[in-house]
């Protein structure tokens, strides 16, 4: 079970059930996920994201709800497909490349806050392998 | 109470083309006061608000450019900060301390300046592959604030403004030297791709793209991908120096060093040999395109000149930078002094 994923659409929805639930009158603002049409979140992460909206839409000096997704590593990797359409819309010929973006830290999204909880673990949680009774293991870090 | 002193190229400086804060401090300043370079970064970083990039110099030890010509000093650490902040993954980044070792040398040939030239002193180019948590780039960012290739291409990724600081330049203001100011033009827009193959080097972290080839690999498009960038270099004397010393210490370019024009210039001026041979087609376009083709390159020069005569008409031979204006360092850059918390 842990390692169980959400759809994105039943993500968003929880997200904008979460808000609604918590404070109906507080209007939701989601950004960041434009351009992903498929996907499968984290099960365990959207439950605490879902409470973080929960949190923050319940804060009596909140008036709105600001929701942005964007890269937790400011180095993005992307294939670029360069794709030729014959006369009948069936693509012909394709070039495959690859591009990296750099993109500015979560930081300037933040600039305005006066108190910021970061709940992420570090990602070093994700690499550093320790060895415990011997055995060799990876954090999982959720 | 022991202040942090360092230099700043400031936001907006050297006539509106800084498009962010650049930092430069001695690594002997930072040991004065007792810090770590991570937390010298951290100091600095408090000292100013807007986006900034910060480069630690060791001026005891020797650097590579990314064209494979070697110079004394080396950056040891970069950062990027923005809003006093140094971002707790991305925004500090060690360079790789190289150590000496014959098997590197024969596969990295531009290292042989490194003992005729630099004997004994300690190597940094890029970082560690274990030290990197960014997967390609050699980079630091904090917010808006980027500091790339090793500390010598930085940007404001909010307004997405660039300046390229080749580290000749950076060593020039170190050094209360001259820099030269201007935009890149076709010709630097062309040299950056002459990279030569390092671990851990500048730009690229693995051997990927030897002398003679180009990181580019983009033909007449090489010219004008990096032709309108604002650039600080260190003055054409001076750089032209660097590759005189290079080239007489045997380095041949398209074998062991980058075929960047000014290295081909300088080279073909003096008569020392270019592996023209060892050019791949690829790099040979790009050159082409900016008029240094493989006829030229065979071509002897009318009249070869001494390292003398080459440095007393170094703005005349040396190509590159387009509205050039040399000024002393001490014009561009700021001493600035950070509380040490």
């Amino acid at each position: 079970m842990k390692l169980m994923h959400t759809k994105l659409t039943e993500f968003v929805q929880r997200m904008v059930d979460a808000a609604r639930l918590s404070a109906p009158e507080k209007k939701l603002n989601i950004s960041g996920m434009e351009n992903v049409r498929t996907a499968k979140l984290q099960s365990l992460r959207t439950g605490r994201i879902a409470n973080a909206v929960k949190e923050i839409a319940e804060d009596d000096d909140v008036e709105s709800i600001e929701f942005i997704i964007c890269p937790r590593c400011p180095e993005t990797m992307h294939t670029v497909i360069v794709k030729g359409i014959g006369k009948e819309g069936k693509g012909n010929k394709a070039i495959v490349e690859t591009v990296d973006m750099l993109v500015p830290t979560e930081d300037i999204y933040l600039v305005d806050c006066e108190q910021v909880v970061d709940r992420r673990p570090m990602m070093s949680v994700y690499t550093d392998v320790e060895v415990k009774d011997g055995e060799t293991q990876v954090q999982a870090g959720a | 109470m022991v202040k942090l002193k360092y230099k700043l190229v400031p936001n907006g400086s050297a006539e509106g083309k800084m498009p962010l804060n650049v930092a430069l401090v001695n690594l002997k300043d930072v040991k004065v006061c007792g810090l770590t370079p991570e937390k010298a970064c951290a100091a600095i970083a408090k000292s100013l608000d807007g986006p900034t990039a910060i480069n630690i110099f060791d001026m005891e030890a020797v650097t590579t450019t990314s064209d494979g010509i070697m110079v004394d000093s080396a950056i040891v650490a970069m950062a990027a900060s923005d809003r006093g902040k140094i971002h707790r993954e991305y925004g500090f980044v060690p360079m790789a301390e190289i150590e000496y070792d014959d098997e590197l040398i024969a596969i990295e040939p531009h290292l042989k300046q490194w003992d005729t030239n630099y004997k004994g002193r300690r190597l940094y180019r890029g970082p560690d592959v274990a030290d990197k948590k960014i997967p390609v780039h050699n980079v630091a960012i904090s917010g808006r604030a980027c500091n790339n290739n090793s500390g010598t291409e930085m940007m404001d990724l909010v307004t997405m403004g660039e300046v390229l600081m080749p580290y000749i330049g950076q060593k020039e203001i170190m050094a209360d030297g001259e820099v030269a100011i201007g935009l890149t033009g076709e010709i630097i827009s062309v040299a950056i791709g002459m990279t030569v193959k390092e671990k851990f080097g500048r730009v690229f972290s693995t051997r990927r793209y030897r002398a003679g080839d180009t990181a580019h690999g983009s033909k007449e498009m090489a010219k004008t991908l990096k032709a309108e960038i604002p650039c600080i270099a260190a003055s054409k004397r001076v750089h032209a120096g660097y590759i005189i010393k290079a080239l007489q210490a045997g380095m041949v370019p398209g074998r062991d060093i980058g075929c960047a024009p000014a290295v081909l210039a300088i080279a073909k001026i003096m008569g020392f040999p270019i592996n023209v041979e060892n050019i791949t087609e690829m790099a040979q376009a790009e050159l082409d395109s900016i008029g240094f083709t493989a006829d030229w390159m065979r071509e002897k020069a009318e009249k070869h000149l001494t390292a003398e005569e080459v440095l007393a008409r170094a703005d005349e031979i040396v190509p590159g930078i387009v509205g050039m204006e040399v000024c002393k360092a001490s014009e561009l850059a700021e001493i600035r002094y950070a509380e040490i918390p």
